[in-house]
């Protein structure tokens, strides 16, 4: 398991850096990106920070020291990510509520046993918000890419075979998306999660399927229309096969449609997390669990307001940035086609 | 917008309903069913017990709980007759009579008619509703109905010793499947065609015999709940659910002091007073008096009851702290808004809100699944020390400070305080904390410092649940690190329902939590929980831990049916002591029943167990009023700052716009 | 003309049938019905009331073939559960609830009107604010006021519709107690104090991504040459905007209008359940907690048609307003 997320880690970073590469030698996604870095700094330095800290959260191995006074025995055989090995959650704890910056219990007045040092307060249990608000970035990341991870391959097999081929494949690949979507999205998500079961895999498959017609759609369209187009026709009439037509003439085409899905589906996806979260059947960690969570401390008196407010905050910062992020994308790239998503 | 703020009040009510005796209540789920055979819920006795009488019932005060008659006119001994069976004889009360309803005129103006039983129904019931006296007859119809498959009542099996009983279940299924026209007569038609259960035993239009086949003084108790309630078996066939009649589980009929006139499960339930109820004179108990100018009047004192749905707990408890409702003993979220160290916070002191607390016989506990080869029987001594260790580390005083602010009476045993059998001076060795000696035990089964042998790693656990609610979680978050302090790697699995069940029912499951609330105050409803008969994953029964020990069953054999004497409590003590040893149970705690009252509210006393208790509360709404009005003064100012800012960001705008385009 | 309505009409039914299959799939061939049962009948009942539950729900039959019949018999197909479950949805025939036994039917009609008394407002008051407020926005274009705006939105985007609601409902209900913190009533002349709330806070969570689309819709219009030929003609820059962007905006203002409206049908989830409204969203968590697939699979269902109604409707106007314009 732990071979298997740094590997994932690898790969994501791998693409990553060959995407960047692909940016640089392209010079039409070249002048995209350095208008929008020109754009939106501040929103690119923000999302590299949150990037960050998932990576953080991401790369993990088991052994070394789980701080003192740890009163957790089994951490030292677990895979501990860099972010827990700098917080050292088994040790930095207290029994329960602190707030934020206080030098005794919430409730009760006993002293803590790390005064002043939990920046966003404890929860019941003890635990450092900031540290499990941290933690919520890779949860989220893990929402928003994991499901692009579904999302994209099928949008873009399904939307390319029915526009490209055109006929018996489009027909049926249409009656598929038109099906899928006319069952309302939320709906259709809970359905497939009471029948899944509950589990981030799960999820991310359900927000998966239900997520990719929008895609599928744009793809197919845009390719009714690259098909036709001169450069295509006259491939075709060279007698370069269809899979190398598809592989170099439109799906090239279709990556700034890609991309600019991918950001608009991340924040959906995670908004709809918290309306799962609420209903039970989230995924563990994510903001949306702790808001759930805390809407009932919210009730308390005096008020845990740290709680609410720390999953809120960020939650609310990673999605201001990618859908800022999104907005600058969908002027610099396609000023006009995407208006719909 | 301002206009609407000022003029507006967050008072959710009619205003006429101000000066009236009506008590809100919050329900967060409608129960599902409100026929007394079948209906088992906390929250559908709730409203059946004040709808149904049965022919005993609980006295409201008195603790330990005690029997008293209700419709029958004193409590039954039990009287053995030679040939081994037991006999009780009720003697009902004369002059009970049914609520009004529409069911009764229609049934009278049908047997006025022919026979036939497809002679054309009036589609609109007449302007007189009328009623009619309780007899036997209609006790011996609620018996079976029981015993009718086909309503399917949870409890059956508990009625089985009384004669017949099986056999009566039996002909009828039988008969049902020979004869389509038999099936399609009324229910109280086909009882009578197969001929009745043969141990109820009718002597004459007010006195009745029930014969038990074998000793079972716990029948008592069931009689005391809404189950055999007399049920007129004209609602029953009226009330079928077709052409527009609604069925009878959503359309009660009964003779107790309430009854329900509206029944809306999404929005809201309403219960009036039943004016036929108890036409005889019938003093409040002495410690229970009325309020104010009405005292010395008649039972009950609260002309209505309004149960408003409510599925969020925070709106729930901000109405309650509004005033809006009368009494909050259901919403467990908010219970640390209130109580601090087990008292109650000085706001709501302030408030002259009241606490009222009792134990519930119930017990939530943390149970291994005996079948399993690392935790259960088959790891043999290996797994009863690592039982043991794990035992030993939860710590129950942090767990009710956490979660329960301290509203949770630790246990050490499956028996619950207040019934037979529970000893205070009882300190189970096991439900300690003692951190060294699970590490020890530890050591000894096989796991030094909680690392299994076979792997090099902690010993992996894993631990379902079907709760997926926030709370629930943390709980179990809880208990998963008082394990890993001791190497113990316990995995978390919250599934959704149908996958927990589904590993129950594949006994593919190692740890899980659940809890019990008793139907009756008797410990064989709660040591029956571990007899191996009832294991969950052989026989589906409520035995969840798949607890099978050969001597417990023969101790509990022996215990169960016993009347409360010396040889019974040492019985109890001897069960105890295996349960003890090998900790099929974790105990956890025996919840306690916490009700806040509002200081308009009078008379409320918990119970513990579901108990019909409206018919004593009693409401002074003047004070209701007033505090009301004193509570919910709105705050208007913000309207005005709003106004005031969006006028300071438009108005520049504005100039900006005509400097520059205009 | 009459030629494309009834070929789109069958297009219809056809994605119902497929919706339909996609149904039985998920509610009848994954779960186990004997959890249904358990679920509904309680943890304490015993193993017969749970052959009798399932019995009564019609659950005890095979899926697909039923192999109690002869190969010749057709009642071999019709006599399972896949073959009911086209029937009776095809025939608005639901049944009863998994959960209590109530009939979904009747359910549905309680919950309409209160699901449409919070819907209804929300989607026209959201509509009316969007509109106003971004016709407005688009007016100031390329001042501050647009800037802040499209941020502003953005912003409002960004939150989770269950925040405002837990944040709006701890505000304005239980800090200022401007109204009722929840609750219902059939009576008209109070039922506006419950839903103010939730109207509110419904319309406050629509108006970000609404304004930013409207916003979007009226600048593409505003940069049209009509717009300059009216405005090189002496029109004022309201008028302007009254008379020409905003009609010219009709159409795609019109198509999202239509394919919101089957979604006022189905309630909303959050807000019925924290504000205590007997709707049908409410239902719809009620069901999910409850483990009612019955409930749930109608509801999906309607969702579904009311959407495939909707598309329909939309489509065929199209046709008859603009002759240019063929679909599908």
């Amino acid at each position: 398991m732990v071979w298997l997320s740094n590997g994932a880690v690898v790969v994501v970073l791998a693409l990553a850096s060959l995407a960047g590469i692909a940016v640089r030698r392209n010079p039409l996604w070249h002048d995209a990106m350095r208008r929008l870095a020109r754009r939106r700094p501040i929103t690119l330095m923000a999302l590299s920070v949150f990037g960050l800290i998932a990576l953080l959260d991401s790369v993990c191995w088991v052994g070394g020291e789980t701080g003192p006074g740890s009163g957790d025995a089994v951490a030292a055989y677990e895979a501990r990510s860099l972010l827990d090995r700098w917080f050292e959650p088994e040790s930095f704890r207290e029994r329960s509520y602190s707030a934020p910056f206080a030098a005794e219990e919430f409730y009760g007045a006993a002293p803590l046993e790390h005064p002043g040092e939990h920046w966003l307060g404890t929860d019941v249990l003890g635990r450092d918000v900031f540290f499990l608000t941290l933690k919520g970035f890779r949860v989220a990341l893990l929402i928003g890419g994991f499901t692009s991870l579904i999302v994209i391959p099928i949008a873009l097999a399904f939307g390319i075979a029915a526009g490209y081929f055109g006929g018996r494949v489009d027909d049926a690949v249409f009656f598929l998306i038109s099906t899928l979507a006319s069952i309302p999205s939320l709906l259709l998500l809970i359905a497939l999660i009471m029948v899944l079961g509950r589990g981030t895999t799960q999820v991310c498959i359900a927000l998966g399927i239900t997520s990719w017609v929008s895609l599928a759609r744009l793809v197919r369209a845009e390719t009714f229309r690259l098909r036709e187009l001169d450069y295509v026709e006259a491939a075709r009439a060279l007698g370069v096969s269809e899979f190398q037509i598809i592989l170099r003439h439109i799906l090239p085409n279709l990556a700034h449609l890609v991309v600019i899905t991918f950001v608009l589906l991340f924040s959906s996806m995670v908004l709809a997390e918290t309306i799962l979260a609420y209903l039970g059947v989230g995924v563990d960690g994510s903001w949306g669990q702790m808001i759930d969570r805390a809407k009932d401390e919210f009730s308390r008196d005096p008020v845990v307001w740290w709680n609410l407010s720390a999953a809120s905050a960020a939650l609310f910062a990673l999605l201001l940035s990618v859908n800022l992020l999104g907005d600058a994308l969908r002027d610099v790239l396609d000023p006009r086609t995407l208006r719909e998503l | 917008m301002l206009q609407v703020v000022s003029a507006c009040s967050n008072d959710p009510y009619p205003s006429d309903d101000q000066t009236r005796k009506v008590l809100y209540r919050a329900f967060p789920e409608a129960p599902k069913t409100l026929d007394p055979a079948v209906a088992y819920t906390t929250s559908a006795h709730a409203i059946t017990g004040n709808i149904y009488e049965g022919l005993l019932e609980y006295d409201y005060v008195a603790r330990p709980y005690q029997l008293v008659p209700a419709l029958a006119t004193g409590v039954p001994e039990a009287v053995s007759a030679p040939d081994g069976t037991i006999r009780y004889h009720f003697e009902l009360r004369p002059g009970v009579r049914y609520a009004d309803d529409a069911c009764f005129e229609l049934s009278e103006s049908e047997s006025s008619k022919s026979e036939s039983s497809h002679s054309e129904i009036p589609d609109s019931p007449g302007s007189t509703p009328t009623t009619r006296s309780v007899t036997t007859r209609d006790l011996e119809f609620s018996f079976q109905r029981l015993a009718d498959p086909a309503v399917a009542s949870p409890i059956a099996q508990n009625f089985a010793k009384i004669r017949g009983f099986r056999q009566f279940s039996a002909n009828l299924e039988q008969r049902r499947e020979r004869d389509a026209s038999f099936a399609a007569r009324p229910p109280h038609e086909q009882y009578a065609l197969v001929g009745g259960i043969e141990g109820v035993h009718l002597l004459n239009e007010l006195e009745l015999d029930l014969v038990l086949d074998a000793p079972y003084p716990q029948l008592l108790y069931w009689l005391a709940m809404p189950f055999t309630a007399p049920v007129p078996w004209e609602a029953v066939a009226y009330y079928d659910g077709e052409e527009g009649r609604p069925h009878f589980r959503d359309h009660p009929v009964g003779t107790g002091p309430f009854v329900l006139t509206r029944y809306n499960k999404q929005a809201l339930m309403v219960l009036e007073q039943n004016p036929r109820w108890r036409e005889w004179p019938q003093p409040a108990p002495g410690h229970i008096a009325p309020l104010g100018p009405r005292a010395g009047s008649r039972l009950p004192f609260i002309e209505r009851v309004e149960y408003r749905r409510e599925k969020e707990a925070i709106p729930a408890f901000g109405k309650f702290l509004q005033g809006y409702y009368d009494g909050s003993a259901i919403i467990e979220e908010s219970f640390d808004r209130v109580i601090q160290e087990d008292q109650l916070s000085s706001d709501m002191a302030e408030r002259g809100m009241r606490l009222e607390k009792s134990v519930e016989p119930g017990i939530y506990y943390l149970g291994f699944n005996m079948d399993d080869p690392v935790v259960g029987a088959p790891a043999g001594e290996r797994g009863r020390k690592l039982r043991q260790a794990m035992s030993l580390v939860i710590d129950i005083d942090e767990l009710s400070r956490l979660f329960l602010n301290g509203r949770g009476v630790p246990a050490n045993s499956p028996v619950p305080p207040g019934l037979f059998g529970y000893d205070p001076e009882y300190r189970n060795p096991y439900r300690e904390v003692d951190v060294e000696r699970a590490k020890q035990l530890l050591i000894e089964a096989g796991y030094p410092g909680g690392i299994d042998a076979e792997t090099g790693r902690p010993l992996k656990l894993g631990f379902d649940t079907p709760d997926t609610t926030s709370t629930a979680q943390l709980r179990s978050q809880f208990h998963i690190d008082a394990w890993r302090s001791i190497g113990i790697d316990v995995e978390l699995r919250a599934t959704t329902y149908n996958q927990f069940q589904e590993k129950m029912r594949n006994g593919a499951f190692q740890l899980f939590r659940w809890g019990w609330i008793a139907d009756y105050p008797d410990p064989e409803n709660f040591l029956f929980l571990l007899e191996s008969s009832n294991g969950r994953t052989r026989s589906g029964g409520p035995n969840t831990a798949n607890f099978s020990n050969a001597e417990y069953d023969a101790l509990f054999a022996e215990m169960k049916d016993r009347p409360n004497d010396e040889r019974r409590g040492e019985l109890i003590r001897e069960m105890q002591s295996i349960l003890e040893r090998e900790r099929p149970w974790i105990e956890l705690y025996h919840p306690e029943d916490y009700s806040l009252v509002s200081p308009w509210l009078e008379n409320v006393k918990p119970f513990g167990m579901s108990y019909p208790m409206l018919k004593y509360y009693d409401i002074d709404p003047d004070e209701r009023a007033r505090l009301r009005a004193e509570w919910n003064q709105p705050i208007v100012w913000p309207a005005y700052a709003l106004a005031g800012l969006s006028v300071l960001i438009v108005v520049p705008g504005i100039f900006t716009f005509f400097r520059e385009r205009v | 003309m009459w030629a494309y309505v009834v070929r789109r009409l069958l297009y219809g039914f056809i994605t119902v049938l497929g919706v339909l299959f996609l149904l039985f799939l998920l509610f009848f061939t994954v779960a186990n019905p004997e959890d249904i049962a358990r679920k509904a009948v309680g943890e304490k009942a015993s193993p017969e009331v749970y052959a009798q539950w399932l019995e009564n729900h019609g659950y005890d039959r095979p899926l697909f073939v039923n192999p109690e019949y002869p190969t010749s018999s057709l009642a071999r197909y019709t006599d399972t559960l896949l073959a009911s479950h086209y029937h009776d949805m095809l025939t608005f025939d639901f049944g009863r609830s998994d959960a209590d036994d109530t009939p979904i039917s009747a359910r549905l009609r309680e919950g309409a009107l209160p699901s449409l008394l919070l819907t209804f407002p929300v989607f026209l008051g959201g509509l009316l604010f969007s509109i106003a407020l971004s016709l407005l926005i688009a007016l100031f274009r390329d001042t501050y006021i647009d800037r802040m705006a499209v941020v502003l939105c953005v912003a409002a985007m960004s939150i989770a519709t269950l925040l405002y609601i837990i944040f709006g409902q701890f505000l304005i209900g239980k800090v200022l107690r401007w109204f009722p913190i929840s609750g219902f009533s059939g009576d008209p002349a109070v039922v506006w104090r419950f839903l103010a709330l939730p109207v509110m806070i419904g319309i406050l969570a629509s108006l970000g991504p609404d304004i930013r689309f409207y916003r979007t819709i009226f600048l593409e219009e505003a940069h049209r040459d009509y717009v300059r030929t009216a405005r090189a003609k002496g029109c004022g820059e309201g008028s302007l905007m009254a008379n020409h962007i905003l009609r010219n905006a009709m159409l795609p203002i019109l198509t999202r209008v239509v394919t919101t409206i089957p979604f006022l049908f189905v309630g909303s989830l959050l807000s019925e359940n924290f504000f205590g409204i007997p709707g049908l969203g409410a239902l719809t968590v009620e069901a999910i907690n409850g483990n009612d697939f019955s409930t749930l699979r109608t509801m999906v269902y309607i969702g579904a048609l009311l959407f495939i109604g909707a598309q329909i409707l939309t489509d065929v106007t199209y046709t008859i307003a603009d002759p240019r314009v063929r679909l599908g």
